[in-house]
């Protein structure tokens, strides 16, 4: 049921992909050229104008070091948005680094997200062994997470895009095993 | 055969509607309705906050804050009533509320105004397997007189709720 489900959601989101990539569009270019420019999200290139908008987010890494989300353009990308005050989010991320040492070398690429203060993040990414890269998203990367779908603008969240920059599934509330398979087995 | 045909046409219609339900949670309550928060003023000196928390809801106790907001807003130490104690992993054990919880915010002073600010600050998560960011909630109450009985209830303002930096 877990994997026919998945294909019937990714299906339906190639369908609608065309208006997904303009709202996603229009909302990054939003959150880019209001209160995130000079803050937490720096941007090099004009408002992004593809469903790849995420390409064009950089966030501090947890040692302060930015980091382009574009330099995973080309592979499946996970991009999960994760809190420690977040059970469920820390409930999830074994799984989510079960799946990068599975697929990272197929082109699977996991990237977390964190809404957090930054030294919280780095003792619980310590403690679980992050093997994929966690980014310092600060409060405002709620609102991006809103733009990528999350209206609800609750944890965990996670969108997946394919290797040509579509998404291929958003999901509010951890994703299971079985989907993150589905998903790796479909766009790897 | 034509009812056989439609019963599969529903069949699909269903199956392909599923993951879009699981997907966004479309029930999942919007966190002012999840935790709805009213207060009211006892008396000039102790308030009460009231939060309702939806079922298949959570707060966590140790992220309820309470402040007078004012030139130097003043932190009320709140009657914080026990939780229900849940093991976690990362911060150990902490506790949590579901249902009615009644807080009880005595003040430092008895209030001299008719009316005071007070901010509260939450957090919690729904079982479904979701956490809000902590939230950020302002409610302007009536401060009665000495003895005039508890002030009106005030339910917190339905709106975007500010998130915490």
């Amino acid at each position: 049921m877990e994997v026919g489900a998945d294909l019937v959601l990714v299906s339906t989101w190639r369908r609608w992909l065309p208006r997904l990539v303009l709202m996603a569009a229009i909302a990054i270019a939003g959150v880019l050229s209001g209160k995130f420019v000079g803050n937490r999200i720096a941007e090099s290139n004009p408002a992004p104008v593809s469903g790849a908008a995420v390409y064009g987010v950089s966030l501090p890494d947890l040692a302060g070091t930015p980091q382009s989300l574009g330099q995973w353009q080309g592979k499946v990308l996970v991009v999960n948005f994760w809190a420690t005050w977040c059970a469920p989010c820390r409930e999830e991320m074994p799984e989510l680094v079960r799946a990068q040492a599975k697929y990272g070398a197929k082109g699977l690429q996991i990237v977390g997200i964190g809404i957090d203060d930054a030294a919280k993040m780095r003792q619980f990414t310590q403690s679980i062994h992050l093997n994929y890269p966690a980014l310092d998203g600060g409060f405002g990367a709620l609102e991006l997470s809103k733009a990528f779908g999350n209206s609800a603008m609750a944890l965990p969240f996670t969108v997946i895009i394919d290797r040509e920059g579509a998404i291929a599934l958003q999901k509010l509330g951890p994703v299971s095993p079985e989907q993150l398979e589905s998903i790796a087995t479909q766009l790897l | 055969m034509r009812p056989r045909h439609l019963r599969s046409a529903w069949a699909i219609a269903l199956l392909a509607l599923l993951p879009v339900a699981a997907a966004f949670a479309a029930a999942l309550l919007p966190p002012h309705e999840a935790f709805a928060l009213s207060a009211r003023a006892l008396d000039p000196q102790t308030l009460e906050a009231r939060f309702k928390v939806a079922d298949g809801y959570y707060l966590y106790r140790d992220k309820l804050k309470f402040n007078l907001d004012g030139a130097a807003p003043v932190t009320i130490s709140a009657e914080l009533p026990a939780g229900k104690v849940k093991h976690d992993e990362f911060f150990g054990d902490v506790e949590t509320y579901r249902g009615l919880v009644v807080i009880r915010l005595p003040l430092a002073t008895a209030q001299a105004s008719h009316k005071l600010t007070l901010m509260t600050e939450s957090q919690g998560c729904a079982d479904v397997g979701v956490c809000y960011p902590p939230q950020r909630q302002v409610l302007t109450l009536d401060i009665p007189a000495a003895a005039a009985g508890p002030s009106e209830v005030v339910v917190a303002p339905i709106g975007r709720p500010a998130w915490l930096k």
